[in-house]
């Protein structure tokens, strides 16, 4: 049976978790006192991609572009999908690059990959930038059908085609669902409500050998890294980083306060009596509801 | 660069089936209004261009016309009837660079035409996608989820694109999103390189994806002109192997709809994050309430119980430019400071209740009760005197 050859890319981004996050004084992200680690959603796109190594069989590349080492982000990827190669892509010439020169460089690191890929993974947007435009542009410079927010996902590996249901959010109509034939190859934007399930004794004793191998790998990932720069890549100097990005940042400042557009009673937690006038106000509030 | 090379505003229209979503009209209006004040100010006659593709959708330009459009370029055919996200760029391609679609819309340049000046998407389900995509075909520059724009001529002076020169960028679209804190706003420029030493490109069309309610539709005039353009595209055999099988709504996983009060909480909870978010639960539970959370609590700033977290620090439950707009009979706030896009998600609540140690915290702003204090301290008190109240307060 011919393997699946899947290729997950991630990104290291700023831990949001208790006791790794640090805020300044005025609420925003103290980056330099915040640690970094593989993305949440990045991490969605790992596990997907190790159902399709369960379920069908998969030699599974992981990639990642990163001005930081990346260590620590490629080690949970390979632990989380059993990954074989680990790539990293690392070069001054890289930094500040938007979507589109960031998908540039990820092209041509997918492009070094072993074979032709029939899957590409990542997750639906980053926790720091959340543009999730990197993907459909990777998708698109691959020449790849983009599924985006994918929630669950089978393969039919005779006829090479994927079937997918993707959530699509829009405001002023519910949720849809739809459900998408492709033909591989396929880029998937995972959804971040994705949970894969095995639903056979034999997927789920596949998977606990995989598991057990993924935390043995994982242990050595350092041996799997194989980095390259821009021109080991054979990237385009005028493509990637700042130089490939037609957008900049132009300004950052705080957000505006808004000019107050009701004007609050304010009241004191600590007295009684104002307790008092804030559970009559809610009761006038929903009996309001009532009369009319 | 020509005068005739970039111009007018290409907005791409969503509907479902044949039925226009709200920001489709809202994004005509804004493009409308800055379009109005573009045309006067450089004395030009740029025109607002709505794309739509489906099928069945003959009735959708007039509407588009009413709305501010001066330009349909209309797509009906069978194969587009579903969203498929590669036979829609596809086509939108197609038609920004297509010269006779541009000397319909404007004879006097079709000669130098070239792209679109600048382009508007929708921030949502679909628009992110699509302006994706369609801007790597383009190959230009997109910013996402913006919810100012303005038009200008800059003074940029960069390292990159200018060689350190200034340089004036007339006509440039200043495009502003907030950061995922929600306190800060982020301008995003698309500005063509003009540095010769490095290589030199332009850049256009200037483009962002919309946030869903940023913007206000006009005032629909039954009067106005339009132009309809019937466009016929090239569809790639190859690319109908990809197939919608089936399309069917589902209710959100949290109804706010159905309840009078919501409760939301956010990073207020932080000093026992699981025990302050089981407070909130109660204390929801005696206004039957339904429980709302501002965006940082959808990404793990908090470790709570597996039960509590994939019960309440979901993204299902977010309130606001990220999650859901919501207009209950009550809405609670807890321990929420008021970011901008969590004002956007309730800000037309009938009657709003903040709770909050800090009196400078910008939701006191959207507030008619502001009640200073701690939740830990607080949130019992109220329940104790609702309970004293004998307050039942039923579903919708």
């Amino acid at each position: 049976m011919t393997l699946l050859n899947l290729a997950v890319v991630v990104k290291l981004e700023p831990d949001l978790s208790a006791g790794s996050i640090s805020y300044n004084p005025d609420g925003t992200l103290n980056r330099s006192k915040t640690k970094n680690t593989l993305g949440p959603h990045s991490k969605i796109a790992a596990q997907a991609a190790f159902y399709a190594k369960v379920k069908y069989g998969a030699k599974i590349s992981v990639g990642t572009m990163s001005g930081h080492a990346a260590n620590n982000a490629l080690q949970i990827a390979m632990e989380t999908c059993d990954a074989d190669v680990l790539h990293l892509y690392n070069d001054s010439i890289f930094a500040g690059a938007d979507t589109i020169g960031t998908a540039e460089v990820l092209k041509n690191g997918i492009n070094k990959m072993d074979g032709k890929m029939d899957i590409v993974f990542s997750g639906y947007r980053a926790t720091d930038g959340e543009t999730g435009q990197v993907g459909p542009q990777l998708a698109w410079k691959l020449g790849f059908t983009f599924l985006g927010n994918v929630i669950s996902y089978d393969i039919d590996l005779e006829k090479r085609t994927i079937i997918a249901k993707r959530l699509i959010t829009l405001r002023g109509v519910p949720e849809i669902i739809q459900e998408i034939e492709a033909p591989l190859p396929v880029f998937i934007a995972i959804d971040p409500s994705y949970k894969y399930h095995f639903n056979n004794i034999t997927l789920r004793l596949a998977a606990e050998k995989y598991k057990t191998e993924a935390h043995e790998r994982a242990k050595n990932y350092k041996e799997y890294i194989q980095t390259f720069n821009c021109e080991e890549l054979g990237a385009d100097k005028t493509l990637v980083g700042l130089i490939g990005s037609p957008t900049i940042v132009y300004d950052v400042q705080r957000v505006p306060k808004g000019k107050a557009i009701r004007n609050a009673k304010v009241l004191d937690g600590s007295n009684p009596d104002h307790i008092r006038q804030v559970v009559t106000a809610m009761k006038e509030a929903l009996s309001a509801m009532v009369i009319k | 660069m020509t005068e005739g090379d970039y111009r007018h505003v290409y907005v791409v229209i969503e509907h479902i089936d044949g039925k226009l979503l709200p920001v489709s009209l809202e994004m005509l209006g804004e493009a409308r209004r800055l379009f109005d004040d573009f045309n006067k100010r450089y004395s030009a006659k740029e025109k607002v261009v709505a794309i739509v593709l489906g099928h069945n959708i003959q009735h959708l330009p007039k509407t588009l016309i009413e709305h501010g459009a001066d330009s349909v370029v209309i797509v009906d055919r069978p194969e587009l009837n579903a969203l498929i996200n590669k036979i829609h760029t596809k086509v939108i391609c197609q038609i920004c660079l297509d010269i006779e679609t541009a000397a319909k819309i404007e004879p006097a340049y079709s000669l130098e035409f070239k792209k679109p000046r600048y382009m508007f998407f929708a921030a949502d389900g679909i628009g992110r996608h699509l302006s994706s995509t369609v801007l790597a075909e383009l190959d230009s520059g997109l910013a996402s989820d913006v919810n100012q724009l303005i038009i200008s001529d800059l003074d940029i002076s960069h390292p990159i694109k200018t060689a350190g020169k200034k340089i004036i960028y007339k006509k440039t679209l200043e495009m502003y999103r907030v950061d995922f804190s929600g306190f800060l706003w982020t301008t995003i420029l698309c500005l063509d390189n003009l540095n010769e030493n490095l290589s030199v490109r332009e850049y256009s069309p200037q483009s962002c994806n919309i946030i869903p309610g940023a913007f206000a539709p006009i005032q629909p005039d039954p009067q106005r002109d339009g132009t309809i353009i019937n466009f016929e595209p090239k569809i790639d055999e190859n690319d109908l192997k990809i197939k919608v099988l089936s399309q069917k709504f589902i209710e959100s996983e949290i109804d706010f709809d159905n309840y009078k009060t919501v409760v939301g909480f956010g990073r207020g909870i932080q000093n026992a994050p699981e025990k302050n978010i089981k407070l909130v639960e109660e204390f929801a539970k005696h206004l039957n309430a339904q429980v709302g959370i501002s965006l940082p609590i959808s990404k793990n700033v908090f470790s709570a119980s597996p039960n509590v977290s994939s019960t309440y620090m979901i993204p299902g439950r977010v309130i606001g430019t990220s999650g859901r707009k919501i207009s209950p009979m009550l809405y609670i706030a807890v321990g929420i400071s008021g970011a901008m896009q969590h004002i956007a998600g309730m800000e037309d609540s009938q009657f709003i209740i903040s709770i909050n140690e800090d009196e400078n915290a910008p939701i006191k702003d959207v507030s008619d009760i502001f009640l200073k204090g701690k939740m830990e301290d607080v949130l019992p008190q109220l329940m104790a005197e609702l309970k004293n109240q004998q307050i039942m307060m039923q579903v919708k």
